[in-house]
């Protein structure tokens, strides 16, 4: 249970360089999502820490210890991998004994600790199978309880979910931070789907397709007060307002007036006459027919696109500069006081407070 | 039986027809003629004619040793082979990415020349004017040439030269799609590049090691051509003790017999390597 240190890390392959002295600390005994769109360079992140890849330059620390250098095998630091890269030679209970039976283990204790780490990730059942006689999610188990039967000090984990379907994937998460949870190590989990990060994440970092992390914090944080328009989008759907600061309260954007807007107070970018940008998440904002009271902003538009998903309605509405915005509305009641339907004119509130600015 | 019936019941078979009878026109039906000559002497009825007595005069010490010595010559060729391909296939189908067709092309020379060619070519090489003893003789080293020609070492060389391709294209065929993530994750999981090559790499390919070695193996014992050219004829071999039999003693009968059994011989070790070969571990999972 130590954590990860990553001091600029350079690092490029045949002259692309895909990781321009990067920086990030990860506290022990965190679960640490690692998002970012395809081909962003966190796999090749994920594989300087295991030791796959060699950084150009920068040091990586483990605790106070300098890994920049260490072989694979002697960091203490272990790898779900997102094909799993279970042993097909090997039965369930020999891929899981691998690591122990390697570090020369008594039997005895090889077999103890198995037999338990088995039964945590439920394949006790399945000890002495084959692996190609197991499941998608079985497989999943069984990578994962290879690691963690190591008792590593951090646990790196590469799209692990990305080969199960939609619901076993929703099962695997819970599994993951129970696991997290019961063992108290380091995760450190890669992946692009922006909704597997929020739901298992203590803390996470977004990193864009320089590969440059542009924000770290936990889920909320980032999703309520994105640093960038980027994290803004990527995490999350949001509309994005570009526009004009006037008078230290309003965003003057092009054909939609003035929007009243809360400047942040410790940001310098943040003044009279600079170009900005407002995030307005889909959800924060009201959608209906009728004049209402009480907000703070106002704009009308027509509804162009209906998309119904059960929980919530989705609604593209036009506004009058022809841009559209998304409006997501909890589907509260079986009978709707009011129904909204294609090209009615709508009307949009609100709040100041639940917008956020942003430099770019 | 309508003709479409007859084509979708017999239609796999049909296909299967040509090699079938090319099978028995040039292999079944000429073992049939060297199991009869082995079995068959002097006149009379066929019942009258059935004997062992040429399988009496073979089984003698004598062809007893040539049999040795090319079972020998055949599990050294083959082991040699291995030894040799296994490393230079690793590294061509796992490390050297662009230099992969260079390193390939130059494994894969002797077998697109004829054999006879790249005999010969070895004379250029080790005779008493060769190359190796001419460069010897400039640096000094030796004084009088050395006698590599007609030797046991000689035809061991050529025989690893020529075969090295039999051993190589299996093992190829199976490192070129072998998934390297299990290497790294048996280095993840403590394990050294040592222990992770014998505990995942070489098991996982053993089917091509064992295809590999018996495509040596099996025509390196029965090899004539280059125990007669390189060897000279000094010594004999199974290959040059049946050509002997038949084209110089004239003695089909007593060739029939021997060829025979060598081939039961080559089986019967064939059979045994094969479960040596599979490991402990396959046996154990079977269990």
């Amino acid at each position: 249970m130590i954590g990860i240190r990553l001091e600029n890390i350079v690092k490029s392959f045949r002259s692309e360089l895909i990781l321009e002295g990067l920086n990030l600390t990860i506290e022990e005994g965190k679960f640490f999502a690692l998002l970012g769109p395809s081909g962003c360079g966190k796999t090749t992140l994920l594989r300087l820490i295991a030791g796959f890849e060699m950084v150009d330059s920068g040091k990586i620390f483990l605790g106070d210890q300098d890994i920049t250098q260490l072989p694979i095998h002697e960091r203490p630091i272990k790898t779900v991998f997102q094909s799993y890269a279970l042993f097909p030679h090997m039965n369930v209970f020999d891929n899981v004994a691998y690591g122990l039976r390697i570090k020369k283990l008594a039997p005895a204790l090889v077999e103890q600790k198995v037999t338990r780490m088995l039964k945590a990730v439920h394949l006790d059942a399945h000890q002495y199978k084959s692996i190609s006689q197991l499941s998608g999610g079985q497989q999943q188990r069984v990578a994962l309880a290879r690691a963690i039967v190591n008792e590593p000090d951090v646990l790196l984990l590469d799209e692990p979910l990305a080969a199960l379907d939609p619901s076993l994937r929703e099962k695997m998460l819970v599994e993951l931070v129970d696991l997290q949870e019961k063992y108290k190590t380091t995760f450190i989990y890669v992946t692009h789907d922006q909704a597997e990060a929020l739901a298992v994440a203590d803390e996470m970092a977004i990193m864009n397709l320089d590969g440059v992390i542009e924000q770290i914090g936990s889920p909320k944080q980032v999703y309520e007060f994105p640093a960038s328009s980027f994290v803004a989008q990527f995490v999350g759907t949001t509309n994005i307002f570009k526009g004009v600061i006037r008078q230290e309260r309003y965003l003057q954007v092009q054909g939609l007036g003035e929007l009243e807007v809360v400047l942040p107070a410790d940001k310098r970018w943040a003044r009279e006459g600079s170009h900005v940008c407002m995030s307005l998440r889909p959800e924060k904002i009201e959608i209906t027919k009728q004049q209402t009271a009480g907000f703070s902003n106002m704009l009308t538009g027509v509804v162009e696109a209906i998309v119904y998903q059960g929980r919530y309605t989705q609604y593209k509405v036009r506004l009058k500069n022809d841009t559209s915005i998304l409006v997501f509305e909890q589907n509260e009641e079986h009978f709707p006081q009011q129904e909204i339907d294609y090209f009615d004119e709508v009307l949009l509130y609100w709040q100041k407070e639940n917008a956020t600015l942003l430099e770019r | 039986m309508a003709f479409h019936a007859l084509v979708t019941r017999y239609g796999s078979f049909a296909l299967a027809v040509p090699a079938l009878i090319w099978q028995v026109c040039f292999l079944y039906l000429p073992v049939i003629f060297v199991l009869s000559d082995s079995f068959l002497s002097g006149s009379g009825s066929l019942w009258q004619r059935l004997s062992v007595e040429h399988y009496a005069v073979i089984v003698d010490s004598l062809h007893a040793r040539v049999m040795v010595r090319s079972l020998v010559q055949a599990l050294v060729v083959a082991c040699s082979c291995l030894l040799i391909g296994y490393p230079v296939t690793y590294l061509c189908a796992l490390k050297a990415r662009r230099l992969k067709s260079i390193f390939l092309f130059l494994l894969m020379l002797p077998f697109w020349t004829n054999i006879l060619v790249h005999i010969y070519a070895w004379f250029f090489v080790l005779e008493r004017n060769g190359l190796i003893n001419s460069i010897l003789m400039r640096l000094g080293i030796i004084h009088e040439p050395i006698a590599f020609l007609y030797t046991n070492a000689a035809v061991t060389l050529v025989m690893i030269y020529s075969y090295l391709p039999f051993m190589v294209l299996p093992l190829l065929s199976a490192l070129e799609k072998f998934n390297t993530t299990l290497i790294e994750a048996s280095l993840d999981l403590g394990a050294t590049p040592t222990s992770t090559f014998f505990n995942i790499t070489l098991p996982l390919t053993m089917p091509a090691v064992r295809t590999g070695f018996f495509l040596v193996f099996v025509p390196v014992f029965g090899e004539y051509a280059i125990p007669t050219l390189v060897g000279g004829g000094k010594s004999l071999n199974v290959g040059s003790m049946i050509s002997a039999y038949y084209l110089e003693a004239r003695n089909p009968a007593l060739g029939s017999a021997f060829t025979v059994v060598s081939s039961m011989v080559i089986l019967v070790v064939v059979w045994l390597l094969y479960y040596l070969l599979s490991g402990p571990k396959r046996a154990k999972e079977h269990a």
